[in-house]
């Protein structure tokens, strides 16, 4: 039974930083390939090849080491310029079977599909998948259904067909698909929603659609019932086409090996603080409150573990690098004792509005603060033009001995002029 | 409601004005001229040999655009034994083969009796530093 007139397509890239990396190297084609996350520390992109051998998802490299070496499985890190650039370009080729669109992460977007005819539906969906197939090479999977939930379901189950697209509006399968689908697999069930409703019997996405609403809504939340909605197909989640700005910025790494001394720390803070400023700049905002943590491995025994953390609170609003770094460096000093082989640091900015830099306080230099801003301006413009980092401060380190590892990389990037892919002659 | 000025190229300044400002236009951006279709297009460097006979050269970056089809003696990236590679494209009656300047008859590749190779994307210029 159809309740609206909604249509909306879920396009999903198929192990998508696994084919980001096949793309330019057709020798790991068909065999099993996995991309590791930072630090080369769990497995956050399987090839079919590899789910097939056992690999799991977000599993720790080390435990799946010995299926790697037995099975010839190719092993990358991360390489997200590349990763970035081809998702901009599958998101670009969407768009036109859709002005309305809402990118909901590097590798999935919504379409809103509700002008095309439902007889037309399948055989659209088919063509948005050829065309990014031969324009980016990326293989995907695509969902249409009357809600985003159920858009959801449908490329869960479009990602286990070899034709990679279902159709729910002209299915009359549709529950029988929706029992094949776990309640954890559902879209905005979480951990703690999937123990409640299996301890009440509801295992499946079919199960939560025929629960009574009233009880759905006593017993969860708003979101809840929300989800349980969208399965009947009443539409409660709008598409959004337009980015929502972000509220706050983390940006935190695990050591390439552990370590020990304060002027590392520093560096690492001071680089992370960069790259935050870098993007509420990007977006136009302004911080109040900068938090610094560091923590050692929390597999530390005894009293080797330490993790702290301290808030600090800006007199203004500012996105100058200068100033949240000289601040995060106070803040990592309190915090920082000796002795400790800490695994991690990071910064978050929070309480990030649209910038109205101009505004001045009370304590401000004025004359400062306009060359300041010039100056944040410069670096931008020179990272842009130049790569990143070319323009850095010499607090955050030349070596970085403490950066990630990063032992796999392919060196491959699309929008680099001197990290182009190569090709051969015969 | 927002009121949009005029955007004057030149300073409004007392001396006679440049009489060019009415033909200026911005620089030319080759991206608009190279590059017809963006999510598409790809900037492949070039490693080892050359074809002379097409006009490409080693360390040479190719433009490449995935979205097209090859015409007859379209000059194409393919991946061809796990690799991707340079070739030429030939249309012969119902048939499409692959050559190279090589005159080894089996670096001729038959298309139609070889499904498993795709062209990757056909060559639109080549970037040649002099």
């Amino acid at each position: 039974m159809l309740y609206n007139n909604n249509k909306i397509a879920l396009v999903d890239c198929n192990s998508f930083y696994v084919s980001c990396e096949r793309l330019f190297n057709p020798s790991i084609n068909k065999k099993p390939v996995v991309v590791l996350s930072s630090n080369d520390g769990c497995v956050i992109s399987r090839s079919t090849e590899a789910k097939t051998l056992g690999i799991k998802m977000s599993e720790p490299y080390f435990k799946v080491k010995k299926i790697v070496k037995e099975n010839d499985v190719r092993i990358f890190s991360t390489n997200f310029a590349l990763y970035g650039d081809i998702s901009r370009r599958v998101m670009k080729t969407l768009r036109q079977f859709s002005p309305q669109m809402e990118i909901y992460s590097i590798d999935e977007a919504f379409l809103n599909l509700s002008s095309v005819k439902n007889e037309n539906l399948l055989e659209h969906a088919y063509k948005i998948r050829k065309t990014i197939l031969k324009w980016t090479g990326i293989p995907t999977s695509i969902g249409v259904a009357s809600t985003k939930t159920l858009s959801k379901a449908a490329n869960y189950i479009a990602k286990k067909e070899k034709s990679g697209v279902i159709d729910l509006i002209n299915s009359k399968k549709t529950d029988e698909l929706l029992s094949e689908i776990k309640i954890n697999d559902v879209w905005g069930v979480g951990k703690q929603l999937t123990k409640f409703y299996i301890k009440n019997g509801i295992n499946t996405a079919y199960d939560l659609k025929k629960t009574h609403n009233g009880w759905v809504k006593k017993n969860t939340n708003v979101f809840g019932s929300r989800t349980a909605m969208e399965l009947r197909g009443f539409p409660c989640i709008s598409l959004e086409p337009q980015e929502e700005k972000r509220k706050n910025c983390c940006v935190s790494r695990s050591f390439g090996r552990k370590v020990t001394k304060l002027e590392e720390l520093s560096e690492a803070v001071t680089t992370h603080c960069l790259n935050a400023a870098e993007k509420i700049r990007l977006n136009k905002q302004t911080v109040k409150k900068i938090t610094v943590f560091i923590r050692t491995s929390p597999f530390q025994i005894g009293n080797n573990y330490y993790a702290n953390s301290k808030d600090v609170d800006l007199p203004i609003r500012t996105n100058d690098s200068i100033m949240l770094i000289k601040q995060a460096l106070i803040a990592l000093k309190s915090i920082y004792k000796k002795g400790y082989r800490y695994q991690k640091t990071g910064i978050i900015f929070s309480n990030l509005k649209d910038s109205d830099i101009y505004k001045k306080n009370l304590f401000s230099e004025i004359n400062n603060d306009e060359k300041r801003i010039k100056l944040m301006q410069a670096i931008d413009h020179t990272n842009t033009r130049y790569g990143r980092n070319s323009l850095s401060i010499a607090q955050a380190g030349l070596k970085k001995k403490w950066n990630v590892k990063k032992q796999h990389a392919s060196k491959i990037d699309t929008s680099c002029f001197n990290f182009l892919p190569t090709v051969k002659i015969a | 409601m927002k009121l949009l000025l005029p955007f004057h190229l030149q300073k409004v300044g007392s001396g006679f004005p440049s009489p060019a400002t009415d033909y200026i236009e911005d620089d030319i951006d080759l991206n608009v001229h190279l590059i017809k279709n963006i999510p598409s297009t790809f900037l492949i460097r070039v490693q080892g040999k050359s074809m002379n006979k097409v006009g490409i050269h080693n360390d040479d970056i190719l433009v490449v655009d995935r979205s097209l089809n090859p015409k007859n003696c379209s000059t194409v990236v393919v991946s061809v034994n796990e690799e991707l590679i340079v070739k030429t494209f030939i249309k012969e009656k119902n048939q499409s083969f692959l050559t190279s300047e090589s005159k080894e008859i089996k670096d001729k590749i038959n298309l139609t009796e070889n499904p498993e190779i795709v062209i990757w994307g056909v060559v639109t210029y080549v970037i040649h530093a002099l």
